[in-house]
């Protein structure tokens, strides 16, 4: 059958930026960083038990650096026996779903101890996240047995804010993940990203914020785990209307018209004589001036 | 010649004269009712036969009449342009007739009863017609021709047509009022067409049939007398030498296809053959071009060679085997070989003649056809540049030519800045950060992932509640499925609702500013057009979407427009009543 060749592979990249987590944690303590992962975790276990050959992967978005919280790069599937700490499944579940979860948890505890925050560095690298998650998503591709074919996916769970020195990153990972065809979904918990609009718009994702955190689990199963595929067969969120407006040089408002210099294509809201990023002189016509008319001085006779 | 009664003149062409009974014969006038006065007469033909009444026949400038005997009047008469084609009895019968075919389809039959020449008059009477015909068929039927393609090959055209005229919303006439003005500048510019070349397979395609004892049949279309005689001039010449002469065609082209020289193997048996001469001239021709060679320095033909030494072992290079060596069938194959290749060339050269005999004055190359225009062609200069773009590589050269101009940024990070304000919403101080950062940490410490904690069922429920369509994270989506929900043929129609309407609009429209009577009344006349279409066309199809529960109001902008029409005409009326008072 076909669906026994085709593989699907999720790639979960959660926002975990101490910052944000810990304000949220003192504002509404009954979302927290431990509930969200939870729902992760069950999305995830929903998204390998679905089909035998889907494949995972979780990416931990820091303020300091992208961790993989799963797979392991010392764990292969499968190896289960020498670990003394899990030694089978507790509770029946299916054993690698069990060893997911185990090591998920261990691996976020361990990211969050050795939380340092530094200086300015408070924004999420989200950028270098995705990165991550395309190079990943590129070597799993490469691994893959003849006449095998895999369609990717990435679920961006974003909490902090965007960050506009990211932007150029973030546009070409946008476009990279555009041209190998990967969707790229967005569930927003906090403040509404034009970035990650874009990039839903572009790579043909679902770009969703989230009413209720609460009920993040109950979201991410809804509408982020059937794969593109089955979404077309669903009735699901209609897609957000995105502001692709451009933003001046000078002021970083949002313009519909302006004016673009022609040598570095830089963007202005008003017309000045000099582009003051490649320095060229341009002239405008002006309607022309009446010149007054000289009087004649009457020769005095 | 004798002037006629009622103003009449007969002038040119001539009278055929009954011999036997040594008078002029009865020329009956036409009466004037029937002609008028400055209608030459080109032939005139007693004793034709026409639905058993005895009578004559006349061929005018315009039109050809018959007039039955003892009276002056046609009963008879069709225009030259009316008329399709004509057709003649077969020889053997013993009726000889004539028969009009007209467009309509009606036919006409005139049958020649004169004893002695019958067979001449029908006969002269064919051949006036012959050439009076085509004069008159291009003209009328020209037009036809041309609306006719034009509404084959423009579907959307066609469509227009059907909803308007045929359901007569405007006539015809209006509808190729503007288009027909397009048509004749269009047929000047495809009047320089290309000339159509030759099949070679011309001589192949006279299907000989059989005819049933022992005889063959060949069906010669005046195309392929054309072929032949482009592509052979020298039977052209011979044609004009005997025809119509010594041989009439038919025989000359029964010996032609019995000749040797029309045959596969040409084995010259005498000098009886008329185109015995033909195969000489033949043969000369194609040594000739043999010897002339290619004049193409860039190839070598004579390298050339099909004497290999085995399979895959390449070429022999020994001398070339002279004819002795060669076998009987070498020989005949040989023979077909050539006669393809002549056949060949001379197909190419027929192009290529044209263009030679044009230049004739300038040109002395003419002479043997085919290879005279590929000498022109390696001029020295040509030459030059096809072994410079072999030689030279461009990329591989050294850059030259002057550097562009350097971008000089001196802003350049404005670019990385995305559409995002420059400062952060939020402000935390480094206070708040230390503290956030060990509340998480505190958290997290003691995580231990509850799975079947993660959701109440309340929760779940209303997430559910805003998902479902009409919830609250399903809103705008039943907009973008309005094609999605009106079906095709609906849409089918619309489109066409629409190009008929822009098309009575532009007629409508066009008439402002209204400055003369004709635009008055068009004006006018696109008012009531307008209006029909409304009736006729727009409402039903409003009615049709309200029985299909379709409520997407589709034709609200269709209506728009029509009513800015209205508008526009009501205040032009208004005007101009009072311009008038």
């Amino acid at each position: 059958m076909a669906s026994d060749d085709e593989l699907s592979l999720l790639v979960i990249v959660v926002d975990v930026n101490p910052i944000w987590w810990g304000q949220q944690a003192q504002r509404e303590p009954e979302f927290t960083l431990s509930k969200c992962m939870d729902a992760v975790m069950v999305m995830s276990n929903a998204h390998l038990v679905m089909t035998r050959s889907n494949k995972l992967a979780i990416i931990a978005s820091h303020c300091r650096e992208s961790h993989f919280l799963y797979p392991n790069k010392h764990w292969k599937a499968g190896d289960f026996a020498g670990d003394e700490s899990s030694c089978g499944s507790r509770d029946g579940k299916y054993e690698l779903l069990t060893v997911g979860n185990d090591l998920i948890s261990e691996e976020i505890k361990n990211l969050m101890e050795r939380t340092e925050v530094r200086g300015q560095q408070t924004e999420t690298l989200l950028a270098g996240s995705l990165a991550k998650a395309l190079c990943y998503i590129h070597r799993v591709t490469k691994e893959l047995e003849a006449g095998q074919e895999m369609k990717s996916r990435i679920l961006v769970i974003k909490a902090a804010d965007d960050s506009a020195l990211q932007y150029m990153n973030f546009m070409n990972v946008i476009f990279a993940a555009q041209k190998q065809s990967i969707l790229i979904d967005a569930c927003v918990l906090d403040a509404d990203s034009g970035l990650l609009q874009q990039a839903c718009d572009i790579t043909g994702g679902l770009y969703l914020k989230v009413p209720q955190k609460i009920a993040l689990g109950q979201y991410l199963l809804w509408v982020f785990l059937p794969d593109s595929d089955q979404r077309s067969q669903l009735v699901l969120p209609p897609p957000v209307h995105v502001d692709y407006r451009a933003a001046c040089f000078c002021h970083r408002n949002l313009i519909e018209i302006g004016y673009v210099c022609s040598v570095c294509l830089s963007i202005f809201c008003n017309f000045s004589p000099i582009c003051t990023t490649c320095e060229t002189a341009f002239k405008i016509a002006l309607p022309h001036a009446m010149k007054a008319k000289k009087k004649k001085l009457k020769p005095t006779t | 010649m004798f002037p006629g009664r009622s103003g009449l003149k007969v002038t040119g062409g001539w009278v055929l004269m009954d011999e036997e009974k040594g008078e002029v014969g009865n020329l009956v006038w036409a009466g004037t009712a029937m002609a008028t006065s400055s209608e030459e007469v080109l032939l005139v033909v007693k004793r034709v036969r026409q639905k058993k009444q005895d009578g004559a026949l006349y061929l005018m400038a315009e039109r050809v009449a018959w007039a039955p005997e003892g009276k002056d009047r046609f009963s008879v008469s069709h225009l030259y342009a009316d008329i399709r084609c004509q057709k003649i009895s077969p020889d053997g019968k013993s009726k000889i007739q004539l028969q009009l075919v007209l467009h309509t389809g009606e036919t006409t039959n005139f049958h020649f009863t004169s004893e002695s020449s019958a067979m001449k008059d029908r006969d002269a009477a064919k051949d006036l017609l012959q050439q009076l015909l085509p004069k008159f068929k291009r003209k009328a039927n020209k037009e036809l021709e041309e609306k006719n393609r034009m509404l084959q090959e423009d579907p959307l055209l066609f469509q227009l047509y059907k909803d308007l005229v045929v359901s007569q919303v405007i006539s015809a006439e209006e509808f190729w009022a503007n288009r027909v003005s397009m048509n004749s500048v269009d047929h000047s510019l495809t009047n320089s067409k290309q000339e159509v070349g030759i099949s070679a397979a011309f001589l192949a395609d006279v299907r000989p049939q059989t005819d049933g004892c022992n005889g063959l049949r060949y069906n010669l279309t005046s195309d392929i007398i054309e072929s032949i005689f482009r592509t052979y001039p020298a039977v052209k010449q011979k044609y004009g030498e005997n025809v119509p002469h010594n041989l009439t065609e038919k025989e000359f082209w029964t010996r032609f296809f019995q000749s040797h020289y029309f045959h596969r193997d040409r084995i010259s048996t005498g000098s009886q053959d008329l185109f015995a001469e033909c195969g000489k001239l033949d043969e000369q021709g194609l040594k000739s071009m043999v010897g002339q060679g290619v004049r193409n320095s860039m190839v070598d033909l004579t390298s050339l060679e099909d004497k290999s030494l085995d399979e895959g072992y390449g070429i022999s290079s020994g001398p070339s085997t002279s004819s002795h060596n060669k076998t009987l069938k070498e020989n005949s194959n040989a023979a077909i070989i050539k006669r393809f290749n002549h056949h060949s060339a001379m197909v190419l050269a027929t192009g290529l003649r044209k263009q030679d005999a044009q230049n004739e004055q300038n040109g002395e190359t003419s002479s043997t056809d085919g290879n005279s225009k590929d000498s022109d062609f390696f001029q020295p200069s040509v030459k030059k540049v096809k072994l410079q773009e072999a030689i030279e590589y461009a990329d591989l050269e050294q850059e030259n030519g002057r550097k562009p101009v350097a971008l000089n940024l001196k802003k350049s990070d404005r670019y990385s800045h995305g559409p995002t304000p420059v400062q952060c919403q939020q402000y935390a101080t480094s206070q708040d950060i230390i503290n956030s950062v060990n509340c998480i940490r505190h958290e997290i410490a003691d995580y231990t992932p509850r799975l079947t904690q993660v959701l109440s069922s309340s929760t779940a429920s209303t997430a559910i509640a805003a998902l479902s369509p009409g919830g609250v994270l399903m809103q705008g989506g039943t907009q973008q499925a309005i094609n999605q929900m009106v079906p095709n043929d609906t849409q089918c129609e619309l489109k066409h609702l629409y190009v008929a309407a822009g098309e009575l609009l532009r007629h409508f429209w066009s008439c402002f500013p209204v400055n003369t009577p004709f635009l008055e009344e068009k004006v006018v006349k696109m008012r009531s057009n307008l209006e029909r279409f409304q009736v006729t066309k727009l409402c039903p199809f409003q009615e049709k979407m309200q029985r299909q529960y379709l409520s997407t109001n589709l034709t609200g902008h269709l209506e728009e427009m029509l009513q800015t029409a209205y508008n526009k005409f009501h205040a032009w009326q208004t005007r101009r009543m009072l311009r008038k008072t």
